[in-house]
């Protein structure tokens, strides 16, 4: 029997214009998991940031509607609420469409996010206890700060991709703000995965990809390795996202 | 099922196992000690070995941050560093090219420093002079004519570190052994041509390289697995991480030990 379940929050498909490819059908994806072992994932548009929020939504939603697996499950991206470019009911279109989870990139949209242009958004958000994806706050932290000092009632899942330490910068947000949720993609301190959980718990860590900038594999690796107890494994590899998921959606 | 789950396969063997035994690990990229710009728990030498060894990381070859990141620190010091882990430490003798006098002096007490001190290391891009300028000669040439490693700190579009000055090193010291650190990270494409221009000299080195996603796969394919050496730039990279990011990429069980540990044994033997 497979060992751990794993639940990759931070995969993205299709390719990119300027030349970074990703899987562009499920199956491809799939294969890509079952190399590694990944059991599900939630897949968001490799590019977001050049073809824009309202094209990457629809391109996801219809990606996620041709998985017959029942795996995958999809991110959207925001806009601010002003504009009439997201649904008229985002919930309701979200959960028929089994996307899950949100992400925003007001760098390369062109916008300022706060709690004037996603302000009602963000707190049904909050109330439904929907992750949104950091991971264009990527590398700005400053604005990352900002955000979540926003937003402290939502569920932030934020990563880095540096592969510096990043604890300088990671560990005030763990300590300050209970909804902040740290995806360890290219999070490579040496004995750091034990240690973070250690502090702040490992309901507070989240294995992730980041594909396909990073395979799925390396990081598998190091968890299995981190020198944590089993079950803490177990919930960083996929259990925690798996609650997280099923707090906000059901089962 | 999954690479992890086949048991024939080395990444079997490996996420079962954590340490296999029939397949030692060299890593030829590490440094000591604190910096800057960057968060490390464990960067004493005590911490480093403990953490190689939960890893099944036979041996760490490696430049003290100290020595390179700040001229008070000296060489001969990292000697005295080696020598309480004669099992697990080798070290690169840092080169640093404002301090003259410091290069002449650490490089006559090389041979004394032996079998701890292998090869030289310069971080050019750091000390932002290029890796053809003459205040490198005497170091290099001091490698060139014993044809020791030398490791330099290589990146994809760095005026000092990257492919034209390195060919230009390969060229002016035929004897030299040129570790490419980083493997001119990003511009694989010149890392290859290095490679084929200058056969038996040329290593490309992995560090910050295992995980990304295609790039071993590449340069195996381009470049052959028997001119790759594994790095993990130790303390700043999880030996884990490094030795997952190997056995994760989709090249052979054989190419997966040239890199581990058969470059390295053919290099130095299996005493070094
Ligand atoms: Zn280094």
């Amino acid at each position: 029997m497979k060992e751990l379940f794993f639940y990759d929050p931070m995969c993205s498909v299709g390719n990119d214009f300027l030349g970074k490819r990703s899987s562009s059908t499920p199956g491809e994806l799939l294969a890509e998991m079952d190399f590694y072992g990944i059991d599900k994932a939630l897949v968001q548009y490799n590019n977001l940031a050049g073809a824009g929020a309202v094209y990457a939504n629809k391109w996801i939603a219809d990606f996620i509607s041709s998985d017959t697996s029942d795996r995958l499950r999809g991110v959207w991206c925001l806009l601010p609420e002003q504009c009439g470019e997201l649904p008229d009911d985002l919930f309701s279109a979200m959960s028929e469409k089994k996307i899950c989870a949100l992400t925003l990139d007001p760098f390369d949209h062109r916008w300022v996010a706060g709690k004037y242009s996603i302000g009602k958004i963000m707190a049904e958000a909050a109330e439904r206890k929907i992750p949104v994806l950091m991971n264009y706050y990527n590398r700005k932290w400053e604005e990352l700060y900002r955000f979540v000092e926003t937003f402290p009632d939502n569920r932030l899942f934020i990563h880095d991709t540096t592969r510096h330490g990043t604890d300088r910068l990671v560990r005030p947000l763990l300590e300050y703000f209970p909804n902040v949720y740290y995806m360890l993609t290219a999070y490579w301190v040496p004995e750091g995965i034990r240690d973070l959980a250690v502090l702040y718990g490992a309901d507070r860590l989240l294995y992730a990809s980041c594909f396909p900038t990073y395979n799925h594999g390396s990081m598998m690796f190091a968890l299995k390795n981190s020198g944590l107890d089993m079950a803490s494994i177990a919930k960083i590899a996929g259990v925690n996202m798996q609650n997280l998921l099923e707090e906000s959606w059901g089962k | 099922m999954s690479i992890w789950e086949d048991k024939n396969t080395l990444a079997g063997k490996f996420w079962s196992n954590t340490v296999v035994e029939d397949c030692p690990i060299y890593d030829m990229h590490g440094h000591m000690g604190s910096l800057n710009t960057i968060y490390f728990k464990r960067d004493s030498a005590s911490e480093m070995v403990a953490h190689m060894r939960r890893a099944g990381v036979k041996r760490l070859v490696f430049s003290h941050h100290h020595a390179l990141f700040d001229a008070n620190l000296r060489n001969a010091e990292v000697h005295k560093i080696c020598l309480g882990y004669p099992e697990e430490l080798r070290m690169y003798v840092a080169v640093n090219p404002h301090y003259p006098s410091h290069i002449k002096e650490d490089l006559r007490l090389f041979d004394s420093w032996r079998p701890y001190a292998v090869g030289l290391k310069i971080l050019a891009d750091y000390h932002r002079v290029k890796v053809s300028d003459r205040k490198y000669e005497y170091a290099l040439s001091f490698a060139n004519e014993r044809r020791l490693p030398v490791l330099f700190h290589t990146w994809g579009g760095s005026s000092q570190s990257g492919y034209e000055e390195l060919r230009k090193v390969a060229e002016r010291y035929p004897d030299l052994i040129i570790f490419a650190g980083h493997s001119i990270y990003g511009d694989w494409d010149n890392a290859v041509k290095l490679v084929k221009e200058s056969p038996g000299k040329v290593y490309l080195e992995l560090t910050a390289i295992p995980g990304v996603n295609g790039v071993i796969e590449q340069l195996v394919e381009n470049a052959g697995s028997e001119s790759l050496l594994l790095g993990s730039d130790l303390p700043w990279f999880d030996e884990f991480q490094v030795i997952g990011g190997v056995l994760s990429s989709k090249i052979s069980d054989e190419d997966k030990r040239n890199i581990f540990y058969r470059n390295v044994e053919k290099l130095f033997g299996k005493n070094w």
